[in-house]
């Protein structure tokens, strides 16, 4: 039976601390070893989930979804209404994304993602998170002040457009909508799915246009 | 409880580093530790809660220095350790001494492809009706509790309004003592100005998912 006793577990995590290898990948490997020896894990699920977030799922996905939402009003609509049920038309609706909200931005808003308390993240749509997306710096940063932090992304606000930030405190996860840029109104779906970066999804990034990286 | 995990709005964090990083791993290792933790044994009484609670407990300097993935791991060997599958001188000695038993079997591959498939829900339908009506302005509970709780230190105590409501969910601190239990749930949005001195004038705001327990009228 768990304890669900806070005393208990931070006994067993100063423990393991002494009895592990101070090194992450010798730690990996010797609890590796031990939980397959007692049949804890099974090899092939390790690998199968190791594959689909190296492999298959990423931010690709969530790319597509915006690029059908800059297409179709229709399916924007029901992306902001119910994302987890509008994402489940392409199929990605899954691991932490039971409960999607959509939120999008404008040239009055800009929004933004963060889990202050952990680092939740909606997986099956985005993939697994950045690696800044978990820091210690972001989770502080991001809620107190999203304009210095927007600022180290190269996203200048102008002062008029209102900041948002969304703190995934429960199992309800974010996606950020970004601003279809100008000058693609004749882009397909594939074309503008594109210009879709992850960052812009968590809301770290603002201006989509192609031109962009060449100002 | 009021650990160094609630990060929100602390001071004195450098620079976010590796803006374009896009690589979902970094290390083999990573990957193993990430497989494990995801397929690995459990108890049925396991929750999300009960894991990011035990990843809470593992001292404030491991919490803030080692990596991501490694965090995951120890975790669950903590809960394994704690629940009885795993001891501590098998740890010691690297060698297992007993088969245990475990309540949820480790998953199989055709498993693992299921559940990142399944959008799982945690809705729980809630007899009572909601106590805050949309816009209302509600003050959230000065104490977050010594256990786990998502009532982050930055809103406790200052006044916000509802802006969501979204019906019965698991609520969080009870799930991570194994009981599950439905509250209301909401969003709840706060004007900078009224989190952050320096944010004075702005029209910024903040929103964050509480539940109806955190929450009084104000």
């Amino acid at each position: 039976m768990a304890s669900f006793d806070g005393k208990t577990i931070s006994h067993i995590h100063h423990e393991l601390h002494s009895l592990l290898p101070p090194e992450p990948a010798l730690r990996t490997k010797a609890l590796e070893s031990l939980l397959a020896e007692k049949q804890l894990i099974d090899p092939a699920a390790v690998d199968a989930w190791i594959e689909m977030y190296r492999d298959e799922i990423g931010p690709k996905r969530g790319a597509a979804v915006v690029a059908r939402a800059w297409s179709d009003p229709a399916f924007k609509a029901r992306l902001l209404d119910d994302g987890t049920a509008a994402i489940d038309e392409f199929g990605f609706a899954g691991h932490a994304t039971g409960h999607l909200q959509a939120v999008e931005n404008s040239r009055e808003v800009h929004n933004l993602v963060v889990c202050t308390l952990c680092s939740c993240y909606p997986f099956s749509l985005l993939g697994l998170s950045p690696s800044w997306y978990k820091s210690n710096e972001y989770r502080a940063r991001a809620v107190r002040d999203p304009r210095g932090v927007l600022k180290e992304f190269g996203v200048e606000l102008e002062e008029k457009t209102q900041v948002r930030v969304w703190d995934s405190t429960s199992e309800r996860r974010y996606l950020v909508v970004p601003e279809r840029p100008k000058g693609v109104e004749d882009w397909d779906e594939a074309a503008l799915a594109k210009l879709v970066t992850r960052n812009s999804m968590i809301g770290m990034e603002r201006d989509l246009s192609p031109e962009r990286d060449k100002a | 409880m009021d650990g160094v995990h609630d990060l929100g709005g602390r001071e004195g964090f450098g620079p976010i580093l590796d803006k374009d990083d896009d690589k979902p791993f970094h290390a083999d290792w990573e990957t193993r530790a990430f497989g494990i933790k995801q397929s690995s044994a459990a108890a049925t009484s396991w929750t999300i809660d009960w894991f990011r609670y035990c990843r809470e407990l593992a001292g404030p300097v491991d919490y803030l220095t080692r990596p991501y993935f490694d965090q995951w791991l120890t975790t669950l060997a903590a809960q394994m350790v704690d629940e009885g599958y795993l001891t501590l001188d098998e740890v010691k000695t690297g060698a297992s001494s007993f088969a245990p038993n475990p309540s949820r079997s480790p998953q199989s591959s055709q498993a693992a492809r299921a559940s990142v498939n399944d959008p799982r829900s945690f809705a729980v339908s809630v007899n009572a009706p909601p106590r805050f009506a949309l816009g209302a302005t509600v003050r959230c509970r000065l104490d977050g509790g010594s256990g786990h709780t998502r009532l982050p230190g930055y809103v406790r105590g200052r006044a916000g309004e509802i802006h969501t409501h979204h019906g019965g969910h698991v609520l969080a601190d009870a799930s991570a003592r194994g009981e599950k239990r439905g509250e209301h749930l909401y969003t709840v949005g706060f004007a900078s100005a009224d989190l952050w001195p320096e944010a004075k004038g702005s029209a910024d705001r903040v929103f964050v998912d509480l539940w109806e327990s955190y929450l009084e009228p104000a």
